[in-house]
């Protein structure tokens, strides 16, 4: 019924515009995982992040790099600054899920507001253009954007790997996330842990605020839009794996494109909000094969206790 | 005449919608968001029973309740089955998802909006707005104390418990799901009810009426009044519904007003949240009975959902 080229190109596309949703997923299950905190306020980091790069690259005409390297120190200081003067200020208060619920939702309201005021409704581009080179590949149209996409992805995702895997301060996040108590009484500081996984949100947000920019408009509003569907991946891939979650994004992003031969295209917003419903029934502890994560968090342990106190 | 006719309106109807949302989200301790589109769904329900079916008013705004209690059960159910932080997310699905819908579908009149709805009380005779005034801030005063019959006795006395320490509350071998789904249908189905009061007297409802940054301001007046307590978010939604009045009178361009009075809303959330989440009626509790130890119970009773009822 349809042709092999077309599926191909849906196939690819859609592969390459899971790029900044991976991103945001990441950046939203990696504090859920180390932090224990459903990050709501990460529409006001997105917004931040763009704006910054906005303001750089078209008011001041600065150059994209420039506009990176600014979203990258103000959205990582905001985000530093959410954890060090309110999550840890509330977590010192012993404060109930609905105290973080509160502070992070309205948080998150009140950028978009901030946002709204100063760059008002109307969808702004990052850039002054938005057509990039392109080529054809066995007949599919592959675009320097496609490509930029998937390596940045790809490039951020295995550094976070590695630094999880083979640096001690990843390590001791993955120990904090595991029992952040525990981790504490063997020398790792917890804090510490929390602030960095919010820095390192703040890192993918930017990057993905970056990808996104370069190809589509946004306004202040659309962050909550786009941040649902890193909510159903983190779900559907299962809350405290962080690459099952990515690995989410990416399936998502391919059904959802796929979705265009099927389902009438104002309709398709919905199908996040329908697969949010299915997670939430069906998988509620997501979709996995194995329990790897946790059971390497606890073995790790002893391990972290055993190099923090040698750095000591 | 006319302007204060509104204001007290819509004063009532807040109260209502903070009041109920504090059932919610204070003495039920659930994380939810989607309190704006139970609204709408009331709103919608009964301005398309009058409209579409040609029902009766008094038929249609009972119908827009229900329709509203229904759907937090159908929303709830699952998402409380599993785990109370699902609700959370559930409602922001809910809140944008239905909110996508209304927007799509031609006989709810899309992006455009639902008009020509009937007043309540064109057709008796009645000075129409005086009327209204006296329905609306009748009903807000049932809803108040509807919710304080709720949150005392024994079954108030469970609602607490169930609050404060769920694990205890379930050894016991109570069920906690009940409760809660209780608490979320009764809660909704106000906010519906609200809907349809909204929707008899402004005549014409639109989606962006309903958007999901209005939770803002509804969790502004909860907060702001007290977390948790029986008169706290209707003093937080009188204080609130004024506030905006009163920058009107600043005369922003509107593309600056909606803004600006959201940072006022979100700005004041916040600012209760961190330096007095007890919300001022607990700071005039406070006031009265400043002995350390009860500010410190109450102090901690709000930031971890709420005060119990006073």
């Amino acid at each position: 019924m349809y042709d092999s080229t077309i599926l191909a190109q849906i196939l690819w596309t859609s592969t390459a515009t899971a790029g900044f949703q991976v991103l945001f997923t990441i950046a939203f299950a990696i504090v859920l995982k180390v932090n224990k905190i459903w990050n709501f306020t990460q529409p006001a980091l997105m917004g931040i992040a763009f704006y910054a790069m906005y303001v750089v690259v078209n008011p001041l005409g600065g150059p994209v790099f420039a506009g990176v390297a600014v979203a990258l120190v103000v959205t990582g200081a905001t985000a530093y600054g959410i954890e060090r003067l309110a999550f840890a200020t509330l977590r010192a208060r012993n404060s109930g899920p609905i105290a973080f619920f509160i502070f992070t939702l309205v948080f998150a309201q009140f950028a978009i507001y901030v946002l709204t005021l100063v760059f008002t409704t109307e969808p702004r581009f990052m850039l002054q253009s938005m057509i990039w080179p392109m080529r054809l590949v066995g007949g599919v149209v592959v675009s320097d954007w496609d490509l930029q996409a998937i390596v940045i992805t790809a490039v951020l995702a295995a550094a976070l790997y590695l630094f999880l895997h083979f640096t001690r301060p990843g390590q001791f996040m993955i120990a904090v996330a595991d029992n952040a108590d525990l981790a504490e009484i063997y020398g790792i500081d917890k804090q510490a842990a929390f602030r960095l996984a919010m820095v390192i949100a703040a890192v993918f947000i930017t990057a993905a605020m970056y990808i996104f920019g370069a190809r589509l408009a946004l306004f202040p509003e659309l962050t909550l839009h786009v941040m649902i569907f890193a909510v159903a991946a983190t779900i559907l891939g299962g809350i405290g794996s962080i690459f099952g979650a990515a690995a989410a994004a990416v399936s998502i992003s391919i059904l959802q494109q796929f979705s265009v031969l099927v389902v009438d295209s104002r309709w398709q917003p919905l199908l996040v909000f329908a697969l949010l419903f299915v997670a939430i029934v069906f998988f509620p502890e997501g979709v996995r094969v194995r329990r790897r994560a946790r059971a390497d968090g606890r073995a790790s342990l002893p391990a972290m206790a055993g190099a923090s106190r040698a750095a000591e | 005449m006319e302007y204060a006719a509104s204001a007290l309106i819509l004063i009532g109807i807040f109260v209502i919608l903070a009041t109920s949302f504090n059932l919610i989200i204070g003495f039920g301790g659930l994380m939810s968001i989607a309190h704006p589109i139970f609204f709408a769904l009331g709103a919608y329900t009964s301005g398309l029973a009058t409209t579409r079916l040609g029902l009766p008013i008094g038929l249609a705004m009972p119908m827009g309740a229900l329709v509203a209690l229904a759907a937090s059960v159908l929303l709830s159910l699952p998402a409380l089955r599993v785990s109370g932080d699902y609700l959370v997310i559930a409602s922001i699905g809910v809140q944008l998802g239905m909110l996508q819908i209304i927007k799509n579908l031609d006989w709810t009149g899309g992006p455009g909006g639902l008009v020509n709805i009937p007043p309540l009380f064109a057709s008796v005779g009645w000075r129409p707005a005086f009327a209204y005034v006296t329905l609306v801030l009748v009903s807000a005063l049932a809803a108040i104390l509807l919710v304080r019959w709720i949150v005392s006795g024994d079954y108030g006395r469970a609602i607490t418990a169930m609050r404060d320490d769920e694990e205890a509350f379930k050894a016991l071998g109570r069920n906690t799901v009940s409760i809660k789904i209780m608490l979320f249908a009764i809660g909704s189905g106000l906010a519906g009810y609200a809907g349809g009061l909204y929707a008899h007297y402004f005549l014409y409802v639109t989606p962006e009426q309903f958007e999901i940054l209005y939770s803002s301001a509804m969790l502004t007046m909860v907060v702001v009044g007290g977390l948790g307590t029986i008169w706290g978010p209707a003093l937080g939604a009188v204080l609130l519904e004024a506030l905006p009045q009163a920058v009107k009178f600043l005369d922003f361009p509107s593309s600056v007003m909606a803004p600006v009075q959201g940072i006022l809303f979100t700005g004041l959330v916040l600012f209760f949240l961190f330096a007095w989440p007890q919300g001022l009626v607990g700071v005039r509790r406070a006031l009265h009975r400043p002995e350390p130890e009860e500010e410190v119970d109450e102090a901690g009773a709000a930031d971890g959902a709420g005060a119990g009822a006073r």
